[in-house]
């Protein structure tokens, strides 16, 4: 079966900029796809260009069965986009919104108020039809996006940056919705810069500097990180708990990285370079450390991280991987060689 | 190629977005009756009771006689009489005038020699319209008051008769009314249009209409549908509080006038969506809109200055701009009250001229952003 969508050499110019350099990638029917990447990786010219809303420099774009460059009014019909930013009219109902997408669409009498109610429902926000859309809370805002681009029934969905500025809470519902969307056949591209969400995909690909820097599901990203990964901790008694780590310092010596994530920092271990080459490594699963092996590490941690408390093995989630492959001390898919030398990108202690 | 119910779609959605924007409606509503009364009232050009003072070092009963006459006339109002004006700049700075009018001493005496006497006027220049209308009244009104009290009938040698044609009352009213309607029919639908379509493509939905089955004719057709109408609105009420409060009546066929306002408004809508697919910012469309209409119609169409005493270069941009044919259009059915056999012409370059600006537009409209 043909994949929703199969991107082939695809590559944009944006103000002068190479946005997207030859890229090639299948999206399967159904699946709840993630992209993901740094502001200006390219996730937003991707869209647009899956959305039909921007011309390819080069390369091919074949999406449901049909060619995208040659078909795209066709294609339209079969697409819902919502935008990076809230695009629906704030001066208009809630009602009045879903109303006017399902007129453009062309739906009207019965299926359209059945589809309304359905989708007042799918996004909760039955009590809220007759509010003026401005006035929704950020979440509400993107759960009435999306069911104003559902309106119209479309075999696949494009979600540039979903829940950007949007509460925790707001968000998981927002997922949840996707996922049930995702049960019930409709294939969703979706770029997030958030981790969590990240790993809520079938399937993921991490662009960097218009380029795709990994792809697979996310467990098989996670099953590929190649170092021992521990967390750093300050005492719980230090006057300062939350540690830092110059993004210009270089790590302690063997080790690949030091960077903060949520008040600890994460310090991967470099290990064997046979074992740090190749595809699809897999990390070893001990959390048994040989004493002496042990002890050498708190040593070198603690000279470099002199509030260093406690170290701790944790097991790499998915945003250990992206600072890994971004980096580029942790490399994926059998078509990039293997790089010889370790390369000298500095710790990834940025966020 | 152009769908009904979508066409409805979109039009609907734009009422509902002028009717919950109160400042479009202000615009619409409010600006054309507030720009009427401005006008009415500040294009008045009849100068009346311009105070003067009168200098008069020996008020003998004829030098009084004159300067009665010239209070009397409407024209000037005396607002007091010095002796000597040793420092006449001072006077005018004190007394606020617009002219010192200075007799010499023995005024009355020189009057019954041959060589006769002199009067001196000083006028205030800094209003160069009022300076013209004084220095042209000065001397008649003068010449007149000084030979009636001397009793010296003025001899007839050439008896001019004006009769003033389709403006007889020459009310300034008439003049100004059917400017109005170029000035503000072009403004409410280029302006409006402009902004309209540059908000969609502002606030990032524009985005979300062309990736539907819209089609761009459909897109653009319904957004300007309201406005034509908005426009239309706007052409009933000029022609209504001229009539109740300025007097002007249709001289001509009023369907004429109609039919001829609605071509103008759709060569404006043509002109307001060129802008709207060059710019991307509601601000840019406003400030383009009010460039491309505002000005060039009040400057050049011959609203306000002839077209005729223009240096030739501004007469070819004169007739390229829409307004000045409209213009011609409604003087000609308001004041003269000719019929289409005199105004093919005019109708025909608008008629044109919206084709070709229109065609352009939906070329330009962008399927992709």
């Amino acid at each position: 079966m043909e994949p929703a969508v199969r991107i082939a050499s695809l590559a944009k110019d944006h103000a002068g900029e190479r946005a997207l350099r030859g890229i090639s990638l299948d999206i399967p029917d159904p699946c709840l796809f993630g992209i993901i990447g740094a502001d200006g990786a390219g996730k937003s010219t991707l869209m647009n260009i899956l959305a039909t809303l921007t011309d390819a420099d080069s390369g091919s774009v074949r999406a449901l069965g049909r060619d995208l460059a040659e078909e795209f009014p066709a294609i339209r019909k079969d697409i819902g986009y919502m935008p990076q930013r809230f695009s629906l009219y704030q001066d208009l109902s809630v009602g009045e919104n879903l109303d006017f997408f399902a007129d453009i669409f062309g739906i009207s009498g019965k299926a359209k108020a059945d589809r309304m109610d359905h989708l007042l429902a799918f996004a909760g926000l039955q009590t809220f039809k007759n509010r003026r859309a401005g006035l929704l809370s950020g979440g509400m805002k993107q759960k009435l996006a999306l069911a104003c681009t559902l309106i119209h029934h479309p075999k696949l969905l494009l979600l540039d940056e979903p829940t950007v500025g949007v509460d925790p809470v707001a968000r998981r519902d927002f997922w949840s919705m996707l996922k049930s969307l995702r049960a019930d056949g409709i294939t969703l591209v979706v770029s997030t810069p958030y981790m969590d969400e990240a790993s809520l995909c079938d399937s993921l690909v991490l662009l960097h500097e218009g380029g795709i820097l990994a792809q697979g599901p996310p467990a098989q990203l996670v099953a590929a990180y190649p170092f021992d990964l521990f967390r750093v901790e300050a005492s719980p008694e230090a006057r300062v708990t939350t540690l830092n780590y110059p993004g210009s310092q270089e790590p302690p010596p063997g080790f690949a990285l030091v960077y903060p994530s949520g008040g600890s920092l994460h310090a991967a271990e470099s290990l064997t370079a046979s074992r740090r080459d190749g595809a699809a490594v897999t990390a070893e699963a001990t959390s048994e450390i040989p004493g002496v092996q042990s002890e050498d590490r708190f040593r070198r941690l603690r000279s470099a991280i002199p509030q260093a408390h406690t170290v701790t093995r944790i097991e790499p989630a998915l945003e250990d991987c992206f600072f890994a492959l971004l980096s580029g001390r942790m490399r994926m898919g059998p078509k990039l060689p293997p790089d010889p030398a370790p390369a000298e990108a500095p710790p990834g202690g940025e966020s | 190629m152009i769908a009904r119910g979508r066409l409805i779609s979109i039009a609907r959605k734009e009422m509902r977005h002028i009717f919950r924007d109160w400042q479009t409606l202000v615009v619409v509503l409010v600006m054309p009756v507030m720009m009427m009364f401005l006008y009415g009232y500040a294009l008045n050009a009849d100068a009346k009771e311009i105070p003067v003072l009168i200098e008069m070092p020996s008020p003998d009963p004829e030098t009084r006689a004159v300067a009665d006459k010239i209070d009397a006339s409407q024209l000037f109002a005396v607002r007091g009489v010095v002796a000597t004006a040793a420092d006449p700049a001072e006077l005018f700075k004190l007394h606020n005038i617009k002219a010192l009018i200075r007799f010499p001493p023995g005024f009355a005496r020189d009057l019954r020699r041959p060589g006769g006497t002199r009067v001196q006027v000083l006028i205030d220049g800094s209003d160069p319209n009022l300076g013209t209308i004084i220095r042209n009244a000065a001397e008649p009104l003068l010449l007149g008051a000084t030979l009636q009290v001397l009793g010296v009938e003025q001899p007839k040698v050439l008896d001019l008769r004006t009769l003033v044609l389709y403006n007889p009352e020459q009310s300034s009213a008439l003049f100004f009314v059917p400017g109005l309607m170029a000035v503000i029919l072009l403004m409410i639908s280029a302006l409006l249009t402009s902004v309209a379509i540059a908000r969609e493509k502002e606030l990032g939905t524009m985005g979300q209409l062309l990736v539907s089955p819209l089609r761009p004719l459909e897109i653009i057709v319904g957004k300007i549908i309201p406005y034509v109408f908005l426009a239309a609105v706007d052409g009933l009420l000029i022609m209504t509080v001229g009539r109740l409060a300025f007097g002007v009546k249709i001289a001509g066929n009023p369907w004429l006038l109609a039919t001829c306002s609605l071509v103008y408004i759709f060569t404006a809508l043509s002109i307001g969506l060129l802008i709207s697919t060059l710019v991307k910012r509601q601000q840019h469309a406003m400030f383009a809109a009010l460039g491309a209409t505002m000005m060039p119609t009040v400057l050049l169409s011959g609203f306000i200055f002839p077209v005729a005493s223009m240096p030739l270069q501004l007469q070819i941009v004169s007739h390229l701009i829409p307004a000045t044919y409209f213009l011609e259009i409604v003087r000609g059915i308001i004041l003269k009250g000719v019929g289409i056999h005199e105004l093919w012409r005019p109708l025909l370059i608008l008629s044109f001229e919206g084709m070709l600006l229109m065609a352009i537009a939906i070329r330009k409209f962008k399927v992709k952003l």
